[in-house]
């Protein structure tokens, strides 16, 4: 179902599944920037896009096709980087190459299957169509990743400070990279109805910025740059509303401010 | 006992040199050894062998006569500079209390107390990481691998950009560690007077060129 401007709080899924959108983005953000994948979650979310538009055009859970391509091109990525090109030049090289080449392959095949998919909602996200579905899954998406941080959370402290001080310890690194990968897909393609694949890396980024320059502890930074995602996404929705333009782009442009205001936020950590 | 045995590495790939070729040489318990070598000696390779992240194209490790793989030694590393996140929000209490996921201790909190002492750290325990000096980070870094009561401690570069003070300070704790019945392993490009505080020096390039007492080791760099 969905969000019908003619009932009264048509407004509140699509303003639910903005804040969970930010949230998800928030807390994944920290996790990702001191592990410096940024790129890789940018590869994430272009890798999903052919499988969610296969499973859209089967009728089936768009989760289960993006986690399935998404989880496939990253461990080729890997795959690539660590035994064909290890080097950073290498690296680099294969994440982007890769990145462009999912979204080329994605749009082949909505072109191909000819079937209804939308490839501008799925790309730049309309969080006016989110239905109660898109709301489960963002909230399921949400409930595994503070699951993970929870479960792991020094664990993951220290692959964060530290990956080869954690791997010499004993720490199951390989795992843990593994899980972030997967919890990094879930909540990319949990939130593409509100933000869409392409534009939901802006609140990786901004929001965790600020988080992890301020905050004193890794938990800290998690909840600062979630209630900052959260602020952004509904700000942005709420904008969107006025200017009766997508909230995936403003909810986008509205990040650029944060990365200012970061420049000028007192930063904890320096000398 | 650790023993490195006719270990030689080569990175994948059919023309890639040798980078480490038939290097043995063997470190019993409460031994501080400083493993020299120009850059590109194969220092930081020996190090990821005894580690487990590579495996020897020939030749074996053993752990008190058992392949090293499946008979680990507890380890710890302090790796060099480049490979830590300075920016991470952490304090100096949160870095040290990560060693004991690797060894849980009966009691966490004195042992993360008494390894913040003995680093001299203990007024700077809240202090984030990053806000630290160079020698402060790298006694942070320390304090954790202490914590994580390890029987073989692998050090690769912890003094460079440390001032001689505070190179004497970080030798002293890891003489302690050693008198403790450790193995400790001090990887160094940079030889000179704290080249003294240790039992033995192990030169590499490629091969072991020496393995003797350290004033030994420094004579023979030292002769044209």
């Amino acid at each position: 179902m969905s969000a019908d401007p003619t009932t009264t709080a048509w407004w509140l899924l699509p303003l639910l599944m903005a804040l969970l959108t930010g949230a998800m983005g928030g807390v994944a953000g920290p996790l990702l920037v001191v592990r410096r994948r940024v790129l890789h979650s940018n590869l994430i979310a272009h890798a999903v896009l052919p499988g969610v538009a296969l499973a859209l055009a089967a009728g089936i859970d768009p989760l289960l096709g993006g986690l399935a391509s998404g989880l496939s091109v990253t461990w080729l990525a890997e795959r690539l980087s660590s035994r064909r090109l290890p080097d950073d030049l290498g690296q680099e090289v294969v994440a982007n190459t890769l990145l462009a080449a999912s979204l080329g392959l994605g749009v082949l095949l909505i072109q191909a299957l000819d079937g209804d998919v939308d490839l501008n909602s799925l790309l730049f996200g309309d969080l006016l169509t989110a239905g109660p579905a898109d709301l489960l899954r963002a909230a399921i998406a949400l409930g595994l990743l503070l699951m993970l941080v929870c479960g792991r959370y020094q664990q993951l402290v220290f692959l964060a400070v530290d990956p080869e001080g954690a791997a010499a310890a004993g720490l199951p690194v390989r795992r843990l990279q593994q899980l972030l990968s997967l919890a990094t897909t879930l909540v990319i393609v949990s939130g593409m109805a509100a933000v869409g694949l392409i534009l939901a890396i802006a609140l990786y980024s901004a929001p965790a910025l600020i988080g992890l320059r301020t905050a004193a502890s890794l938990r800290g930074a998690l909840g600062r740059s979630a209630a900052i995602g959260m602020a952004v996404a509904v700000g942005g929705f709420g904008l969107s509303l006025l200017l009766d333009s997508p909230p995936g782009p403003v909810i986008a442009c509205l990040c650029v401010p944060l990365l200012l205001g970061s420049a000028a936020a007192p930063h904890r950590g320096k000398r | 006992m650790l023993q490195v045995q006719g270990v030689s590495y080569r990175y994948p790939g059919k023309a890639s040199p040798a980078v480490l070729a038939d290097v043995s040489f063997s470190l019993g318990p409460g031994s501080l050894t400083a493993l020299l070598g120009p850059n590109g000696a194969g220092k930081s390779t020996l190090l990821k062998l005894l580690l487990g992240q590579l495996t020897p194209s020939q030749g074996r490790l053993l752990w008190y006569g058992q392949a090293m793989a499946p008979q680990r030694p507890r380890l710890a590393l302090v790796p060099q500079r480049s490979a830590i996140q300075w920016q991470m929000p952490i304090t100096v209490r949160d870095l040290v209390a990560l060693g004991t996921l690797a060894a849980p201790a009966d009691e966490p909190r004195l042992a993360i107390a008494e390894a913040l002492q003995s680093m001299g750290l203990a007024s700077l325990a809240d202090t984030r990481l990053s806000q630290l000096s160079g020698g402060q980070q790298q006694r942070a870094l320390l304090a954790r691998a202490l914590v994580q009561k390890a029987d073989l401690l692998l050090l690769d570069e912890p003094f460079t950009y440390l001032d001689p003070p505070t190179r004497q300070q970080l030798l002293a704790v890891l003489r302690q560690q050693a008198c403790g019945g450790r193995i400790v392993l001090v990887s160094s490009h940079d030889w000179g007077d704290s080249l003294q505080g240790y039992d033995r020096a192990l030169l590499l390039d490629t091969t072991l060129r020496a393995d003797d007492r350290p004033d030994r080791v420094l004579e023979r760099l030292q002769r044209p």
